[in-house]
């Protein structure tokens, strides 16, 4: 833990943030830009690419020419810098799970293809992606090429605020 | 019926091994790791059996979707060196779902590229 966590959860405990809002909405201990500039960083490391054009909106295959195993290489170092878990399937698993909605697989990907609901699910749950790119007949397979270098933002700050919750 | 065929640079597989520690155990079984540690060239057969787990997934047509684990899927050798797949887990669960009984692999590595193809075959 940082010294600057510690201090945010200090102020926390006493319920300074949550009273003061000094950080926005909520009590998110880091916050979002920070996340961004961390990942960045891992993006950069991992791809060799130049830090200008790791912006939030890049595409990690078309834009920054990353591989199958570059993800996992910024998978990891995401997970060491924020001390965090991202499973495989990690980064899309919410858009297709069933939570709560009793969904079987077909209603969502059929022979590989998303159906209009899964479309749906995959557009709610990644909103940094331009929802213009994922069209009909779009492949569950392709869901890698929608990554954005905010969607490791994303999921880095969800992870995070899950295992602020979880302590 | 499916086919599914992978490529992986050995250097990658190296580099990303020495890096993170999580890498081995999160992509192999303890058996995988045992065996390609026992080889000379071991990262070669490190990234033969990335390769292979890649391209099964490819032929079970499910790319980096759903809750599976790269250890779900495990390249053994038989007495003769002859490597096989055994799955556990969400992709043992996809195949009987897709009604598949076996998935023959094969693979091939030299210093810089390792890779596997695979096909499913139906009960």
């Amino acid at each position: 833990m940082t010294p600057l966590t510690l201090l945010v959860r200090s102020l926390e405990l006493m319920g300074v943030l949550r009273d003061n809002n000094l950080f926005g909405k909520g009590v998110n201990v880091m916050d979002e830009k920070v996340i961004f500039e961390k990942v960045k960083e891992s993006v950069v490391e991992a791809l060799g690419v130049d830090e200008e054009e790791v912006t939030a909106n890049a595409l990690l295959f078309d834009d920054l020419g990353a591989e199958s195993l570059d993800l996992l290489d910024i998978v990891f170092r995401l997970e060491k810098e924020f001390g965090i878990k991202i499973p495989r399937g990690g980064i899309q698993a919410d858009a297709l799970s069933d939570e709560g909605e009793n969904l079987k697989e077909e209603d969502l990907v059929v022979d590989g293809i998303l159906t209009p609901l899964g479309i749906e699910k995959i557009k709610a749950s990644m909103p940094e992606v331009d929802p213009a790119r994922i069209t009909e007949g779009f492949r569950a397979d392709d869901i890698p090429t929608l990554f954005t270098v905010q969607t490791f933002v994303n999921i880095s700050k969800n992870l995070l605020e899950e295992k602020e919750k979880t302590g | 019926m499916g086919i599914g065929i992978d490529i992986t640079e050995v250097s990658r597989i190296k580099s990303l091994a020495e890096q993170h520690e999580q890498f081995l155990t999160r992509v192999y079984t303890e058996r995988e790791i045992t065996y390609c540690n026992r080889k000379k060239n071991k990262y070669q057969h490190f990234a033969a059996r990335f390769a292979a787990k890649e391209s099964v997934l490819k032929a079970l047509g499910v790319g980096w979707a759903k809750e599976i684990k790269w250890t779900d899927i495990e390249v053994v050798n038989d007495p003769n060196g002859k490597p096989r797949i055994n799955t556990y887990g969400a992709v043992k669960r996809l195949m009987d779902k897709k009604g598949v009984k076996e998935i023959l692999i094969s693979l091939s590595h030299i210093s810089l590229y390792a890779i596997a193809s695979a096909q499913l075959v139906k009960g």
